[in-house]
């Protein structure tokens, strides 16, 4: 062999010990890449589960447990206690009834008539409609506390405090759900109207059979939104009622603590067993809400 | 189908006609007191660049907008209280606005279902205009899941199945690409022929109406500017503003003066030619335009006794012809269209002949002096 092919041969093999090498120094850097992404998603998951799983934990121990050091992660076994408390000594299932049958029936309601509004804002031509949607606008830039005192009168001088009607009807009156129709429905073409028109159909049969098959993403949508918002809903359903038949959920569990002192087991367990009806709901849409949602943000 | 779709009007009168229509939004003036009358399975283009109203006109024969003024009757009746499905006038739209939601079938035979008409007279009608558009095998499909051709198809099986008296159409190739377009065309051509109502068509595109319609109405600032067939808007244009919209190049439009000379009337600007004709049918001394289409321009020799000369500017091959810019007394560009085969090249010096017959004139305010001469 030469002296040059010897040193064709040498330089071929420090040739491939440099890219061994290289190959290596990619791994690590990849493996280091895909670490620190887990570690941000674990963290991310953290922060959300970790409140949600305490309050579980909280409401499988005894009072005294709860704040016992250290704290055990698995409660062995766990105490039940809280739960058969919460479902045999309070009116739970009365508040659970309350609040289901309060938020669906909002939301059906709520539903049907913030897309027939939404449907009016958007496509029919009437006097006043610029007027109309700006005050709708407006209205949503008033705080909330600032219409209780004013509400609660309006129910009050109506003869509807104590009543499901106090609990049922403010809530119809908010324009967030008719605004987002609106603009839902303002994407559809003027054509599939004007032809629904010559086809014989009236106003009220384009909404019904043509607008909203259209917009089911988007009544999905606003219907999670509504019943969410229903369900935790807390400062009026506490001032609009004062009838143990009437109390709903948030402020039936609130009142755990004035009845008997904190017990945090007790509140745990009622938190625990709140959370089961929305998610149920969630557990039924999640897959229509999230394809909804998203083919809804594309076509916009 | 066929038989069932024939006019039984028996209505001497206008299926359409239309008297003194206006339209106004706010301050805007979209159509200025249209007045036209339509036959019976007339098919009338409303052609006319964008913004000219023509849409708008559709809309109000539809009743889906309001008249300002005037009156629209639709089968020798007055329509203009009458709610759009009770004007027995169906439209195919540019988008097609099928209901995405319902199939084929249901797509087809849902004005027949809200109309009422029993299930199985709904079934029997749906399967005849999907055989007369070869829509049959698609009756089960929705419109995602069919061509651009197909969807327009349904579009027109919609329209066809109520029957109407008339059909009103919004520009309804426009989406599709120039091939089908004009495979479209033809296929729409070859309907109304068996279906023989009238059809309204509107486009922007003067080949679909040059090809397609009985009669164009072309419009401009929403009013009328020519009714008559697509042969008499091409060759006798009521004025410059129709001569330079139909045709294609435009016709040569020229800018200049009749003048009074010994040997009788003159057309004075970048060329010269006598203008007897048009002094005899009243346009005086004074501005006025001379327009002649690019086929009537003839190359000939220097020794033709009316030969004008002028310098080849540019050379546009479209195929089977040229079309030649050309330079006329230093300022004016003319076009004429030649024979591909002819050996022309820019910057040559060539003499052009203005076939007289075909030489128009216009007066000042652009409307042609109707003199007889001008012929195909």
């Amino acid at each position: 062999m030469t002296a040059i092919a010897e040193s064709h041969v040498a330089d071929r093999g420090v040739l491939r010990r440099l890219a061994v090498d290289h190959a290596r120094v990619r791994r690590r850097k990849r493996r280091l890449a895909e670490l620190s992404r887990h570690l941000v998603l674990g963290l991310v998951t953290f922060i959300l589960v970790a409140p949600f799983y305490y309050v579980v934990l909280a409401s499988l121990k005894d009072s005294n447990a709860i704040f016992s050091y250290p704290p055990k992660l698995i409660p062995w076994p766990p105490y039940w206690e809280n739960y058969r408390h919460v479902l045999t000594e309070t009116n739970f299932l009365r508040w659970m009834f309350n609040t289901m049958f309060v938020a669906t029936t909002v939301t059906v309601l709520k539903v049907f008539l913030d897309s027939m509004a939404g449907y009016a804002l958007a496509k029919i031509d009437f006097t006043g409609k610029r007027a109309v949607f700006m005050l709708m606008l407006i209205l949503l830039m008033v705080p909330g506390g600032a219409l209780i005192v004013p509400l609660w009168s309006l129910v009050f001088s109506l003869g509807l405090i104590n009543t499901y009607f106090a609990l049922m009807l403010p809530p119809l009156a908010n324009p967030l759900g008719a605004i987002l129709m609106r603009q839902f429905i303002l994407g559809l073409p003027n054509d599939l109207e004007h032809a629904a028109r010559l086809d014989g159909l009236n106003d009220f049969q384009i909404y019904w059979r043509i607008i909203l098959p259209l917009i089911k993403p988007g009544l999905v949508v606003l219907a999670v939104i509504i019943f969410t918002d229903q369900f935790i809903s807390f400062i009026w359903p506490l001032i609009a009622t004062t009838s143990d038949d009437l109390i709903v959920l948030t402020v039936g569990v609130a009142s755990l603590r004035a009845h008997g002192g904190v017990d945090y087991g007790l509140w745990s367990a009622s938190a625990v067993m709140s959370l089961v009806p929305i998610a149920i709901l969630f557990f039924i849409l999640q897959r229509q809400f999230l394809a909804r949602s998203l083919a809804g943000a594309l076509k916009q | 189908m066929t038989d069932r779709l024939q006019d039984t009007s028996g209505d001497s009168g206008h299926a359409i006609e239309l008297v003194e229509v206006t339209k106004h939004y706010g301050t805007m003036e979209a159509l200025k007191g249209v007045d036209l009358a339509i036959g019976y399975g007339e098919f009338i283009a409303l052609l006319g660049p964008s913004g000219c109203g023509k849409s708008t006109l559709l809309k109000l024969i539809a009743g889906l907008e309001d008249l300002s003024d005037g009156e629209i009757y639709v089968g020798g009746k007055l329509a203009n209280y009458l709610k759009p499905s009770a004007r027995n006038v169906a439209m195919v739209f540019q988008n097609y606005a099928l209901y995405p939601h319902m199939t084929v079938r249901e797509n087809i035979g849902f004005p027949l279902k809200m109309g009422g008409v029993p299930r199985q007279e709904v079934d029997s009608r749906v399967e005849d205009a999907a055989g007369l558009l070869q829509l049959s095998a698609q009756l089960d499909r929705f419109p995602d899941e069919l061509s651009g051709g197909q969807r327009q198809r349904v579009a027109l099986g919609r329209a066809i199945v109520r029957e109407p008296l008339a059909f009103l159409m919004d520009e309804p190739l426009s989406n599709l690409d120039a091939l089908l377009r004009v495979e479209m065309r033809t296929e729409l051509l070859r309907l109304h022929k068996r279906v023989g109502r009238t059809t309204i068509y509107v486009t922007h595109d003067q080949i679909e109406a040059m090809t397609m319609a009985d009669r164009i109405v072309l419009m401009h600032h929403g009013e009328i500017q020519q009714v008559g067939s697509p042969s008499e808007i091409y060759v006798t244009p009521a004025n410059t503003f129709v001569a330079r919209f139909v045709g294609s190049p435009p016709m040569n439009l020229i800018e200049g003066r009749i003048e009074s000379a010994a040997s009788g009337a003159v057309f004075v600007g970048p060329l010269q030619l006598p203008a007897d004709k048009a002094a005899a049918c009243g346009l005086g001394e004074g501005p006025a335009t001379l327009g002649i289409r690019p086929e009537h321009l003839e190359i000939v020799d220097a020794s033709h006794p009316e030969a004008v000369p002028a310098k080849v500017d540019l050379v546009e091959r479209v195929g089977a012809d040229s079309n030649v810019f050309l330079i006329v007394g230093g300022q004016s560009a003319l076009i004429a269209s030649v024979d591909a085969a002819t050996p022309i090249h820019e910057g040559d010096e060539i003499h052009l002949h203005l076939r007289p017959e075909h030489v128009q004139f216009f007066d000042a305010k652009g409307d042609r002096v109707d003199h007889g001469g001008a012929s195909r």
